[in-house]
Parts: structure tokens; C-alpha cells; sequence
């Protein structure tokens, strides 16, 4: 027992593995002793029926459909968010008058519900890709925007000084300095907005869609079969979890010494 | 040594202007030179401007008045002929070791394989073989500031600024650093201005120190060290030198007592 704590208590990938499946084996455990008590199946569903829908989705074709429609949407999105979260956190940064005015009305939007506004985006855009992709970016873009300035702005001032003492021109203090100390900031605004935008792409299926995940989970749960529900939901929180997963690896990688 | 100057720094002046508060006069008419291949220290108590005096030599700021010269031509900015060893972290925590050291290269244009090679050189002379790929965090203090000397010799400048350089280091690893940067200007013969606290380290080091006075910044004397060199840790111990520190330490004791007053 004593030697099992002590391997997982480890800092390696194994023991990682470990913890990782240990925890999953005691989600499923409490998931199928509250299933045995709650015997309605309407409301909630033991995991090998879970899996067993899944399992008919991939069969019929129906899962390869939404997750086609579902990442390629998200994955778009995410992408020009993270761009236009960079800009506009660059100009932020590079401009203290443009950040002192932008900055209420960026924080006034971040502050609001964006979701709320999904039937408006989709009465504007239609159903399909260009409400999904307007809404996602709605949401994910202000994670990335506010820690791409924050990360700007709290670089060492010590390493401008000597980079400047070495004679570097603004850009190149901005290339070797300035921008990779943001970086792993940047980084973690993006691992945030990854997760806003997976909530973004089911709303936006939700209200107006005709494939992909959020649009399955409404048509199965208009049917009652939660089976299919949950199993979808087991797909969004994959793809939650692996991003997560990716962007704090990247983080890490990007950033050692601040490990020790 | 040679008598050519190759520092000369003319009247001067610097007041910081503050908002809504009264601006401080940091130094005031400081007149000094530094001959080609000495090495001269400045010491004063906290508040008495020499790392503001060393920042404007190396022309990260810009005097209120007055000029520095090198070889005779006025600096107004950062060049190659002079490079500053900071205090500590101003390494580039994401670059290695031989990345850092050939920092200055880069910047200033140098193709990589030749920069690397460069590097290299002062990596050996600094002693930091075998360290080449670590990450700064990875090192200790005595070795990170072993790569902050190793990169401002890269560049080759013709003066090299030091900022209290081994201020952070515990009292050993100072000594050890001491006496390698000794061994280090004697192979490199550059011209030095060091900025310390200590006042053995500037002895111990130097041929001639600077004794600063406070607020507003001026020299206060300048005392020749004509200990002989090369300069082993033992000669901390002889009555000559426990003599020049003991004379330096009463100029400015007062000062760093009403320093310590006042803070």
C-alpha cells in the first residue's frame, strides 16, 4: 500500500498514467453505483449502456457525421480566436492609450454572457458553419487577448535591459525578449479559450445546426435516450481534456524554469 | 598598461524628475577617467549613484549634463565598445547556456556557427565547460554570473561595466569569483569599471578606487591601489590592504550609517 502512494506520489509518465486511470476507474465506480439506485433510465444510464450507444454511433456512421461538423467547426474557430486574440493582445500591450480605451469595453464584452446572444448570431448568420464560427470566436477570443497583453506587459524588465545594453533594436528585444517571456502567459489564455470554445460549439449546435455534437445531444435527449446523450458528452470532455492536457505540456515545455 | 585614456567621463550630471514629487539629484559633476587596461572600482554608501553613473557610461540613460567619452569620441547610446555584467537574472532563462553567452553576437548580426564559436571561447575562459547546453535555472548563482561575464566578453568591447556583479553570491563563491575575474582581465586586458558594495572587493581587485559620497552622488577621493599583482585571496590579509579598506570604509561609514537610518 505504502509503496503504491509512494509510486504514485511520482513525477514520471507512468505514474501519471496511473493517477489518470485510477481516478477514471473511481468515476466509473461511483457512476455505476448511482445508476443502481437511480432506476429510472431516463434519467440516468449505467456506463457499459453508455458505451454500448457509442459503439452503435460509430456503427451507423452518425459519429464519424457530428465529429466532422463539430471539429473542424471548434478547430477553425479556436484557431482565428487565438490569432485575433494575439493581435489585438499585441496592440493592447503596445499602446497604453489604446488600452486604457479598448480595455472597459473589452472587459464589458468579457463580461457578458456571449452565449445568451447564440439565437441573435444565428438569426444574423443562418444555421450552419457561420454562426458557429462567429459565436466561437465570440467567446474564446478574450482569454487569449487579455493574457497575451498581461504577458506583454509583466516582462522582466532586468532582460530589456540587458538585451538593450547589447544594443538591440526595439524589434529585436520585442523577438528575443518581450514576446518569448509572453509566451507561456499566451499559452495558458489559449488552454482557457480552448474549453470556452468547446462550450461555444455545443451552444451554437444547440440553437442551429444540422450535424455535430451539441446538435446530437438536443435531438437524443428530445428522443429520451440518454444513453446517447452522456455518450456524447463523453466526446466533448475527451476533446476538453486532451487540449487541456496539450497546452499545459506546452506550457511547461515553454517555460522549464518556472518548474523549479 | 598603457597611459591612453579610454574612458573619460566630462561634468556629470543627474537629476530624476519625479512626478508630484521632488526630483532627486543622483549625481552631481562627476569628473573621471579610466586609463586602456585598468581597472578601477567605485564604491559608495547606497543612494550615491554609481550604478546610475554606470547605466549612463553604458548609455542605457542619458545624463542631465556632461558627456562620456570613449577614445576620445562622445557615447550618447549602447555600443559594442562597451558591455555591462549585471547584478543577476539577466540571462534569458529560455536560452542555454551557449545561447546566452552569444547573445550579444546575434543581435548585433553575427552568423550563428560563428557566434557559437566565439561563445565557446569565453564559455572556457570562464569556466563553465561542460555546462554548455544547461538552462540558466539549472546553475548555480557563482556559475550564472560566470555566463553574464562570459557574454558581455563575447562581444569584445574595449570596456567592460560591471554592476556589483557578485552581490548576490554567498561570501566563499565571492572570493572564488574575485579572483577568477582577476585571472580573466589579466588574459583579456580590457579596461574595467566595477560598481561594489564591498570595499575588499574593490581593493582586492582593483588599481585604483573611487570613493563616492552620497546625495547627491560626487567623488569623494580617489585612492591608487599599488598592492602588487598577480593578487592571491592571501593578500586580504596583509596589513597594507587591511590598512587601504580600513581608510575607505571611514570615508563612507557615516553615510552608510544614515543610509541605514533613513531606511
Amino acid at each position: 500500500m505504502r509503496q503504491l502512494y509512494e509510486f504514485l506520489e511520482q513525477d514520471n509518465r507512468s505514474a501519471g498514467f496511473a493517477r489518470v486511470a485510477i481516478s477514471t476507474l473511481a468515476v466509473l465506480l461511483v457512476w455505476q453505483l448511482v445508476s443502481m439506485l437511480v432506476t429510472n433510465r431516463l434519467l440516468l444510464v449505467p456506463p457499459a449502456e453508455v458505451a454500448a450507444a457509442l459503439v452503435k454511433e460509430v456503427e451507423s456512421g452518425a459519429m464519424w457525421t457530428n465529429a466532422v461538423a463539430t471539429v473542424t467547426a471548434v478547430v477553425t474557430s479556436f484557431i482565428v480566436s487565438v490569432a485575433i486574440g494575439v493581435a489585438v493582445g499585441l496592440a493592447l500591450a503596445s499602446s497604453r492609450v489604446l488600452s486604457l480605451t479598448g480595455g472597459p469595453v473589452l472587459s464589458a464584452l468579457n463580461s457578458v454572457p456571449i452565449i445568451a446572444l447564440a439565437p441573435l448570431f444565428i438569426a444574423w448568420l443562418g444555421l450552419g458553419f457561420a454562426s458557429k464560427f462567429v459565436l466561437v470566436i465570440m467567446v474564446a477570443v478574450f482569454p487569449v487577448v487579455v493574457t497575451t497583453e498581461a504577458g506583454l506587459r509583466a516582462t522582466d524588465k532586468q532582460l530589456v535591459e540587458a538585451a538593450r545594453s547589447f544594443n538591440a533594436t526595439p524589434l529585436q528585444i520585442f523577438s528575443t525578449v518581450t514576446f518569448p517571456y509572453a509566451l507561456p502567459f499566451i499559452v495558458s489564455g489559449i488552454r482557457v479559450a480552448w474549453a470556452r470554445a468547446l462550450v461555444g460549439i455545443v451552444v451554437a449546435e444547440f440553437f442551429g445546426s444540422f450535424a455535430g455534437f451539441g446538435f446530437a445531444i438536443l435531438s437524443a435527449s428530445q428522443t429520451f435516450d440518454t444513453a446517447r446523450v452522456l455518450g456524447y458528452v463523453i466526446m466533448l470532455g475527451a476533446m476538453g481534456l486532451i487540449g487541456s492536457v496539450l497546452f499545459a505540456t506546452l506550457e511547461r515545455r515553454l517555460a522549464p524554469w518556472r518548474q523549479e | 598598461m598603457s597611459d591612453a585614456i579610454r574612458l573619460k567621463v566630462e561634468k556629470i550630471d543627474k537629476v530624476f524628475k519625479r512626478r508630484d514629487k521632488p526630483s532627486v539629484e543622483a549625481l552631481r559633476s562627476i569628473d573621471m577617467s579610466v586609463a586602456e587596461g585598468e581597472f578601477v572600482s567605485i564604491v559608495g554608501a547606497s543612494g550615491s549613484g554609481k550604478s546610475t553613473l554606470l547605466r549612463i557610461i553604458d548609455g542605457l540613460i542619458a545624463p542631465s549634463g556632461g558627456r562620456v567619452l570613449v577614445d576620445g569620441r562622445a557615447v550618447d547610446k549602447p555600443g559594442p565598445d562597451r558591455a555591462m555584467v549585471f547584478q543577476q537574472d539577466s540571462l534569458l532563462p529560455w536560452k542555454t547556456v551557449v545561447d546566452n553567452v552569444a547573445y550579444g553576437l546575434t543581435l548585433a548580426g553575427t552568423r550563428r556557427a560563428d557566434a557559437e564559436r566565439t561563445a565557446q571561447r569565453f564559455i572556457d575562459i570562464a569556466g563553465l565547460q561542460g555546462f554548455e547546453h544547461h538552462y540558466p535555472h539549472q546553475l548555480s548563482g557563482g556559475m550564472r554570473q560566470r555566463v553574464n561575464v562570459a557574454r558581455a566578453l563575447a562581444v569584445n568591447p574595449k570596456i567592460l561595466l560591471l554592476d556589483e556583479p557578485f552581490a548576490a553570491l554567498d561570501a566563499q563563491t565571492r572570493e572564488i569569483m574575485q579572483t577568477e575575474l582577476l585571472s580573466i582581465w589579466q588574459e583579456t586586458r580590457k579596461t574595467v569599471l566595477l560598481i561594489t558594495h564591498q570595499i575588499d572587493e574593490a581593493v582586492f581587485l582593483s588599481d585604483r578606487v573611487i570613493v563616492f559620497s552620497a546625495r547627491p552622488g560626487t567623488i569623494r577621493e580617489e585612492i591608487p591601489v599599488t598592492l602588487p599583482r598577480p593578487r592571491t585571496l592571501e593578500l586580504k590579509r596583509s596589513p597594507a590592504f587591511v590598512e587601504l579598506v580600513d581608510h575607505i570604509w571611514k570615508l563612507i561609514e557615516a553615510e552608510v550609517r544614515a543610509g541605514i537610518k533613513q531606511s
